[in-house]
């Protein structure tokens, strides 16, 4: 079955979601192989990058770094450098470590009826310094770090690079909606309603960039609808809520998948950051009314 | 909000594509174990329909385990590799469909697919190949390996 095919497409569940691969243009076995290796990759940024997982870097950086410096690897200390880079940018509204300080705070909705009683201040550094040799230090006691708002973006990039290395002329990789393509042909993408995850918003032509949509996650094995974003508002403290749902369409898909966060933050101040990007957006606010960037609208008549 | 300008969907868009239901098939079960145990010369079926011995030469490499989780509007075939000492090598989803504006447990949904083993259904829309949106969520599939390892993950004798 499907021998005759030039494209080979796989899925399998990594990273908290479904992480599919398409490939078109090679021999089967080199495609067979490509794909494989770039699984590789994505199951590489589970295990350093996993919240949950004990031995992973950002559990070890969450024991150790606020008592002593702690190596990490290469990929570890670049997303790092890139959420210390936008956490400046944002003025602190990117920040990877307020979801877990909320968790431990039982600040998190659901989990205690007084969110007033907060830390005093939200620290405009992010606390988290980089030293050199890949060496990580915390600067108080307090830092504990998540990076379930950029990895999955920066897993993809990954799997890109594999895949190119290994010669192929054409690829998608699609983490749960965290995409990035490469070839000549531009892919065609269909965003989900976030109010609706069962219907489409519109549809997207993606070439050799990145695409990123955030809304509350979804799981169609229980519900058609989808869940409270799980974005904190670092000035509130609470849920981002302003916004239903948001796509950030960026060069590299690490970069669409922070913005998206952003996005969701502060639509007005997220203009500024997605055009240093070169990246655009779509948004739906939660009242419904739909709104895109300037660059958005002007990819879709070019 | 100066920098964002008020959308509108083309009106094509919303004309021809209304729902996400879409289907993909991504491997038979035959190609999942060739993938998983390129080594393997037979798979002898010890569970009909659900589990596989994988064998080279006489020898045991592994156990094949066929899966399968169906919710409201998913429905989902994967396969978990599990090398001899119970740990496992890969999973890969085989699978997967996902509808809208009916329960997908309901029998008429699933009919469509009986005998089927490629995704052709006029149920689906076969323009969308990629989804960008809300988060799919594969808790279910960690959930479901957790109980496969549960029954198969001790070493196989």
């Amino acid at each position: 079955m499907a021998a005759q095919s030039d494209s080979l497409r796989r899925a399998r569940p990594l990273l908290g979601t479904f992480v599919e691969i398409d490939v078109a243009g090679a021999a089967r076995d080199a495609m067979e192989t490509a794909v494989e290796a770039a699984f590789r990759a994505i199951a590489q940024v589970h295990r350093l990058m996993s919240f949950h997982d004990p031995a992973s870097d950002v559990s070890r950086l969450n024991r150790e770094a606020s008592t002593r410096a702690v190596t990490v690897d290469d990929w570890t200390f670049q997303v790092l450098a890139t959420t210390g880079d936008l956490h400046r940018r944002s003025n602190g509204l990117f920040d990877v470590s307020i979801a877990p300080a909320l968790q431990r705070l039982g600040l998190l909705p659901g989990q205690t009826d007084d969110r007033r009683r907060a830390p005093e201040e939200t620290p405009m550094a992010d606390g988290i310094e980089l030293l050199a040799r890949n060496r990580i230090r915390f600067k108080r006691p307090d830092i504990k770090i998540d990076l379930g708002g950029i990895a999955k973006g920066f897993a993809v990039d990954r799997a890109v690079d594999v895949l190119r290395r290994c010669g192929m002329s054409h690829g998608i990789v699609n983490a749960g909606g965290d995409l990035a393509a490469f070839g000549s042909t531009p892919a065609s993408i269909h965003l989900r309603d976030p109010r609706d995850p069962g219907r489409i918003l519109c549809q997207v032509a993606v070439k050799d960039e990145a695409l990123a949509s955030t809304s509350g996650s979804f799981d169609p094995v229980r519900s058609s609808q989808a869940a409270d974003c799980a974005i904190i508002d670092p000035r509130s403290r609470q849920p981002a809520r302003q916004l239903a749902g948001a796509t950030v369409r960026a060069p590299s898909c690490m970069i669409a998948d922070a913005l998206t966060k952003l996005v969701m933050i502060d639509p007005p101040s997220a203009a500024s950051l997605l055009a240093q990007a070169r990246a655009s957006a779509l948004i739906v606010s939660a009242d419904g009314e739909v709104n895109a960037s300037r660059e958005w609208e002007r990819a879709r008549a070019a | 909000m100066s920098d964002w300008i008020k959308w509108t969907a083309p009106a094509a868009a919303a004309v021809s594509i209304t729902s996400a239901a879409h289907a993909v098939q991504y491997l038979s079960i035959p190609e999942a174990q060739k993938l998983a145990f390129p080594s393997a010369s037979s798979f002898a079926e010890i569970q009909p329909g659900r589990v596989w011995k994988a064998q080279a030469g006489g020898r045991v490499v592994g156990l094949f385990v066929f899966d399968r989780v169906i919710g409201k509007h998913l429905y989902i075939d994967y396969a978990v590799a599990l090398d001899p000492s119970g740990r496992i090598l890969r999973i890969d989803i085989l699978q997967y469909r996902e509808s809208y504006g009916g329960e997908i447990r309901g029998p008429s949904w699933l009919a469509q697919f009986k005998g089927k083993t490629r995704g052709s259904s006029l149920e689906f829309n076969k323009d969308i190949r990629n989804i960008s949106g809300a988060t799919l969520s594969s808790m279910h599939i960690t959930e479901g390996v957790k109980r496969v390892l549960a029954a198969y993950g001790s070493a196989i004798r």
